[in-house]
């Protein structure tokens, strides 16, 4: 990722309320390119636009049962590049959601609440953090 | 015969044989057991230079320049039956040396007795030149170069590595190798390293001694013709400059870092400065218009209640003293509105609208405003008025009205005598434009014409004597200048001492066929109305007052209401035939107020607005909330009732909102937009999109939720309601609704039957029906605003 280029940001939500809510939220905190998605299909379709994280609502077949969900999105997102954060959102603050979530390799899960914009703040700015370490880290290992 | 012919045969092999040995360029000799020769090849003495007979039964290490090893080898061949590649110089008879390689083994007679011994010399003078240029490459190589043996130990090395050890060849041979570094430990890994898988790459070191050398080995293992591994050898790479080199680029970047870091906190500083400097000039602004608004309110109070003492029964003196209050009073006023106005310019904030209106009231009003001033001078005050000027023209009335205030209040304030005449001409006109040339002629005392120029400086007037006699600031003219030459026109002034003066500017105009918005006939006043209501929406209790006062005297009722909520109290329980307006209030201001009461509400109430500051111009919102007209503070008390009379004239009958009101009230308003307001920072198209959104999405969830539920569909009720969740914290629908949701939810989720689902679900349809109502009103209130 070039430092100079903006974060590029995939927000997959089918509640369009919710989803607009959150891209004025990361619009106004910071300097985010965002692109949104109302589904898991739309979503992985544009993957090769190189999202740096992806914000991945868990209950995408909610109303349309025959919709991608959440998980299956997860997957195809990391089948695609397993290297891509994505931080998993949810309504439900269950214990067996976010051990799923995990067990597929989301980088985060965060539950659906006044607070989740914060949280997700931070966790896409520890992401970047971690990559930048590692980036550091790589760098004096080869020069040793 | 046969035999003969045996001995004809063995003799042709034998000549064969010969032939065959000494064709060969090799040096082919056969000696004795004793060690002398027996037979030489032509190669032989082409190498030594001696012939075939003086040769033969010499000793055969007198020809080789190190007789004792050649006596050795001589030896060796007797002793093990065979030698390989032994290396001896031959001596040829000139002195000239080759470096031969012999082979050799024994030859046996019939019964296995040894006879002799036959040796091969191979000419290696060639091969060795080759191997010591070799070995030259290797001694000049500046990287130290080692073998080891299979045991650790040095075999051989190179120059580099005597001048990096400081120890000489002999002393270093046959040590151990892992001796000569700060780490044996990892030296010896090395070692083990390179004889176990045969090579070693890169493996960083410090040699020990002097200097404590850094170096890079690389090595491998060399093996005989066999395959056996013999040792290796070892390249050690001086990397002490590429160290060096990193360990600069390293500090080099941590400086970079470091200045990068002082370069940030120094663009910080920078930004911060340039951020409150630019806070500093919002302050200033924000400053002066608060001093604006404050200053006015009590001057606004004082003026008025001046005027209301002054037509009260008073002693001439007291009349006096009360005239010489409000002569003050003006005097402040119009002082601070200059300022106000230069600072406003200064800041680039004066704004010029583009709305129909009629020239000529125009000029009659500002006219009008000085009648009364002209009479106590007893000046003339003359009008002429080109008829040939459209009707209707689109401008800015407001600063038109400021411009010619100005000249006439200056021409008023500097005519003793005569008359001041207010002409305003067609000077051209196309299709589209008019330009119009206004003149103010007065009778005064005119200005030097060296002074001429200056006038329209800030704070400049015709000479210092002047403002003791006159007074004033000398503000006005910069002003006038100040609004003129932003709308393209042109202002320029003819004088002559003790005759009077002429300013004159000219404005371009452009033509419009709609209608004149604001209309002030100030001439018809008579024809008041009897039992008018009036609602004042004031919040300050001393304009209350005051315009109690000023309403009162006009003969209209009058009810007062601190802040527009109050206000919208007050309609739906009393009829009004107009609102005044106040824009600034606590609570819910006047735009809030008059929006509400336009779409809620949906009265045609009239509605003038009350501000203290024209010159920022919130005319435009004025108008786009709905309000009528709008009148500046202070009050002009003629031309309040001027305005009253005619809003009140034009307006349709009234109809009494109490009834539709009601209906509407009785239901409390389920939405709060206060959580949008903050997340969005009240940007309303931001707004706009996320209520448009909710419209969208919601009704079809209220579907699903009633169908489900009917057709018994858990999961699908679930779904609709997972979704539906978050929408209520962000439109402000209130907690009781949320958690009645989640009830719906976790009993879809285990479909405990309950008894109060169903009507759970009737009342979220409810509440979501009227959100979705509240919200399209608010959305489009809002993009009103936006327009």
């Amino acid at each position: 990722m070039n430092i100079n280029e903006k974060i590029k940001l995939f927000l997959v939500d089918d509640d369009a309320v919710f989803l607009k809510l959150l891209e004025i939220e990361f619009l106004e905190h910071g300097d985010f390119s965002i692109e949104t998605f109302p589904t898991g299909e739309s979503c992985i379709a544009n993957l090769s636009r190189q999202p740096d994280v992806i914000v991945l609502d868990y209950m995408l077949s909610g109303i349309d049962k025959h919709a991608m969900n959440g998980i299956d999105t997860l997957d195809k997102i990391k089948a695609f590049n397993a290297s891509i954060p994505v931080i998993m959102l949810s309504s439900q603050d269950k214990i067996d959601v976010a051990i799923d979530c995990m067990h597929h390799q989301a980088y985060d899960y965060v539950v659906k609440s006044e607070t989740a914009f914060i949280r997700l703040q931070k966790i896409i700015t520890s992401i970047f953090q971690y990559k930048k370490i590692e980036k550091q880290l790589n760098w004096y290992m080869e020069r040793s | 015969m046969a035999i003969e012919k045996l001995v004809t045969v063995e003799k042709f092999k034998n000549e064969y044989a010969r032939r065959l040995i000494e064709a060969s360029l090799d040096p082919l000799v056969a000696i004795n057991t004793k060690g002398k020769i027996t037979d030489i090849n032509q190669a032989t003495v082409n190498i030594t230079g001696i012939s075939k007979e003086k040769l033969t039964d010499t000793n055969f290490f007198d020809y080789f320049t190190e007789p004792q090893r050649a006596q050795e080898v001589y030896q060796e061949v007797f002793e093990k039956g065979s030698v390989t590649d032994s290396p001896l110089t031959l001596r040829h008879r000139n002195g000239k040396l080759t470096d031969v390689l012999f082979n050799g083994s024994v030859y046996k007679d019939r019964e296995g007795k040894i006879e002799g011994a036959v040796v091969v010399a191979r000419d290696v003078t060639s091969q060795k030149i080759l191997s010591q240029y070799s070995l030259s490459l290797i001694e000049a190589s500046r990287d130290p170069l080692i073998t080891i043996s299979p045991e650790g130990k040095i075999t051989d090395m190179n120059e580099a590595m005597v001048t990096v050890t400081g120890i000489n060849r002999q002393e270093l041979k046959g040590t151990d190798f892992k001796d000569y570094f700060t780490d044996p430990t990892k030296a010896s890994e090395v070692y083990h390293e390179v004889f176990s898988k045969g090579f070693v790459v890169d493996y960083p070191l410090t040699i020990k001694d002097g200097k404590l050398v850094d170096v890079l080995f690389n090595g491998s293992v060399y093996k005989n013709d066999s395959g056996n591994v013999l040792g290796a050898v070892i390249v050690a790479r001086d990397i002490t400059e590429q160290k060096r080199n990193e360990k600069e680029l390293l500090e080099a970047k941590i400086f970079a870092e470091l200045a990068t870091d002082i370069a940030d906190i120094a663009k910080k500083k920078a930004e911060a400065a340039a951020q409150s400097a630019e806070d500093a000039v919002k302050a200033k602004q924000q400053f002066l218009s608060n001093m604006s608004h404050e200053i006015r309110t009590p001057m606004n109070a004082i003026i008025g209640f001046t005027k209301v003492l002054l037509r009260t029964d008073l002693s001439l003196k007291q009349k006096e003293y009360m005239e010489a209050i409000k002569l003050s009073g003006d005097a402040l006023i119009v002082l601070i509105n200059d300022i106000l106005d230069l600072a406003k310019v200064d800041a680039g904030k004066m704004t010029f609208e583009q709305i129909p209106f009629k020239l000529a009231f125009s000029i009659a009003a500002m006219i009008h405003l000085f009648e009364a001033k002209a009479q106590e001078k007893n000046l003339q005050l003359k009008k002429e008025y080109d008829l040939s000027i459209p009707e209707v023209l689109l401008g800015d009335p407001v600063r038109l009205h400021q411009i010619i205030l100005n000249l006439l209040s200056n021409a008023v304030k500097f005519t003793a005598k005569g008359a001041i005449t207010v002409r305003v001409k067609l000077l051209k006109q196309d299709e589209a434009h008019v330009t119009i040339e206004f003149s103010v002629i007065d009778t005064g005392i005119g200005i030097a014409e060296n002074k001429l120029v200056k006038i329209f400086e800030n704070f400049q007037q015709e000479s210092s004597d002047t403002s003791r006699l006159y007074g004033g600031t000398g503000l006005g003219l910069a002003i006038v200048k100040q609004l003129v030459e932003p709308q393209g026109g042109t202002i320029h002034v003819e004088s002559t001492l003790d005759m009077g003066s002429i300013f004159s500017f000219t404005l371009t105009f452009q033509k419009t066929t709609a209608e004149a918005i604001y209309e002030t006939p100030m001439d018809s006043v008579e024809t008041k109305k009897q039992n008018v209501n009036i609602l004042v929406v004031e919040d300050i209790a001393l304009n209350q007052l005051l315009m109690k006062t000023l309403l009162d005297d006009f003969g209209f009722g009058c009810d007062i209401a601190a802040n527009g909520k109050v206000a919208i109290d007050k309609l739906q329980k009393n009829v009004y035939d107009l609102i005044l307006m106040d824009l600034q209030m606590p609570e819910m201001n006047g735009f809030e107020a008059t929006i509400y009461i336009r779409n809620t509400l949906k009265s045609n109430i009239p509605i003038i607005a009350l501000t203290a500051d024209v010159t920022t111009v919130d005319l435009a919102k004025c108008r786009a909330v709905g309000m009528n007209d709008y009148l500046a503070k202070p009050v002009d008390e003629k031309l309040l009732l001027a305005k009253i009379v005619s809003v009140i004239k034009n307006s349709p009958p009234l109809v009494d909102v109490r009834e539709t009101v009601r209906k509407e009230v009785v239901v409390s308003r389920c939405t709060d937009l206060n959580y949008l307001n903050k997340r969005t920072k009240s940007n309303p198209s931001l707004m706009v999109q996320m209520i448009a959104l909710y419209l969208e999405q919601t009704p079809p969830l209220i579907e699903s939720m009633k169908e489900s539920l009917k057709m018994k569909d858990w999961e699908a009720l679930h779904a609709a309601m997972h979704k539906m969740i978050p929408s209520f914290s962000i439109m402000g629908i209130g907690q009781d609704f949320e958690n009645m949701a989640k009830k719906v939810k976790e009993f879809a989720s285990h479909q405990m039957e309950t008894d109060g689902i169903p009507d759970m679900v009737q009342q979220l349809e409810s509440v979501c029906m009227q959100a979705c109502q509240e919200l399209k009103e608010e959305m489009n209130n809002i993009k009103k605003t936006i327009a």
